[in-house]
């Protein structure tokens, strides 16, 4: 039987902006190096990087991984979030997702993402088996 | 070993500052049963921010892996989550012996979603007082062992002035997952 699962989230785009500026390696824990040089060739990046953070975010509530709470979770790494030639963004993962999303069966997901005054949104939907 | 440098009540303190900090809410109403999520309405944003800060009070590594995926990794494929993103009977065994009263509503059979809410102001005040007590007997710069606290946070070397190399927090979740399977034999 085939099952759709849905996620969405929205991020203050100054809230993230602050702790980026206030930690070092932030950037670096969270974000990998395609997405880090995508968001840093865009006019004004924390945009960018609040929509990412909003698209793996929401992935994770689609799949229901939670996150750790108890240290810096390496999960929001594995899952990238890169333009498609057409500028649509797609979703890479890797590692311990991509583990999670084979033992849910999903074999295909979409990723939107919008942003408008100081906030980023992104929804992702994937469908299983 | 653990450290006598650092206080469980000064580390408590120092948890109940970033989390006040990072939500802007009055010091005073957080207690040590508090769930991040929700008693004091923390998001995973804010989960970051509360860690970043700790390290940097602490000058402290903390895990970058969840404690199940360490579970998978070391005890094999299903060991901590089943196929509908279950946790295991198995894995609540673990995580009981790791987390004791701290985590009285964890069960066999909860969504890993579930998890995040049941992390506590007590329960991260016990994650980073895992890490504290890993302090070496020695200073792995000059060797001596000659530490002294700064601030109340932070452990320096009396002899050299370098500050102590903790263990981070995923070395210390996997050495203690290989000492209670060693002990158990869960798996």
């Amino acid at each position: 039987m085939m099952k759709i699962l849905q996620g969405i989230d929205i991020v203050d785009i100054s809230k993230l902006k602050r702790i980026i500026q206030k930690n070092k390696t932030f950037i670096s824990d969270i974000f990998t190096e395609k997405e880090r040089e995508y968001c840093e060739s865009r006019k004004d990046p924390y945009i960018h990087f609040a929509g990412r953070f909003a698209a793996k975010e929401s992935f994770m509530k689609a799949l229901g991984t939670g996150f750790s709470g108890i240290g810096i979770d390496h999960l929001f790494q594995e899952i990238e979030v890169l333009p498609a030639p057409s500028g649509k963004p797609e979703l890479h993962i890797k590692g311990w997702a991509e583990k999670l999303a084979k033992k849910r069966r999903i074999r295909q997901c979409t990723v939107s993402i919008s942003h408008a005054s100081d906030y980023a949104v992104a929804s992702v939907i994937l469908i299983g088996n | 070993m653990s450290q006598n440098f650092i206080t469980e009540a000064t580390v408590f303190e120092e948890v109940k500052k970033a989390i006040a900090e990072t939500l802007n809410i009055d010091k005073d109403s957080i207690t040590a049963e508090s769930s991040l999520i929700k008693d004091l309405g923390a998001e995973s944003l804010d989960f970051l921010d509360i860690n970043y800060r700790l390290e940097q009070a602490f000058g402290i590594k903390m895990a970058r892996h969840f404690i199940l995926e360490h579970i998978e990794e070391m005890f094999g494929e299903g060991s901590a989550i089943d196929a509908n993103s279950r946790i295991t009977d198995k894995a609540v065994s673990l995580l009981q012996f790791r987390m004791g009263e701290n985590f009285p509503e964890l069960r066999a059979g909860m969504d890993m979603d579930e998890v995040p809410a049941l992390v506590t102001v007590q329960s991260l005040t016990r994650g980073v007082l895992d890490i504290l007590d890993s302090l070496p007997e020695k200073c792995s710069a000059c060797g001596n062992s000659e530490w002294q606290s700064e601030n109340s946070l932070r452990i320096k070397c009396g002899s050299c002035q370098e500050y102590a190399a903790f263990t981070n927090g995923d070395d210390l979740i996997k050495a203690w997952l290989t000492k209670v399977q060693e002990e158990k034999k869960i798996f």
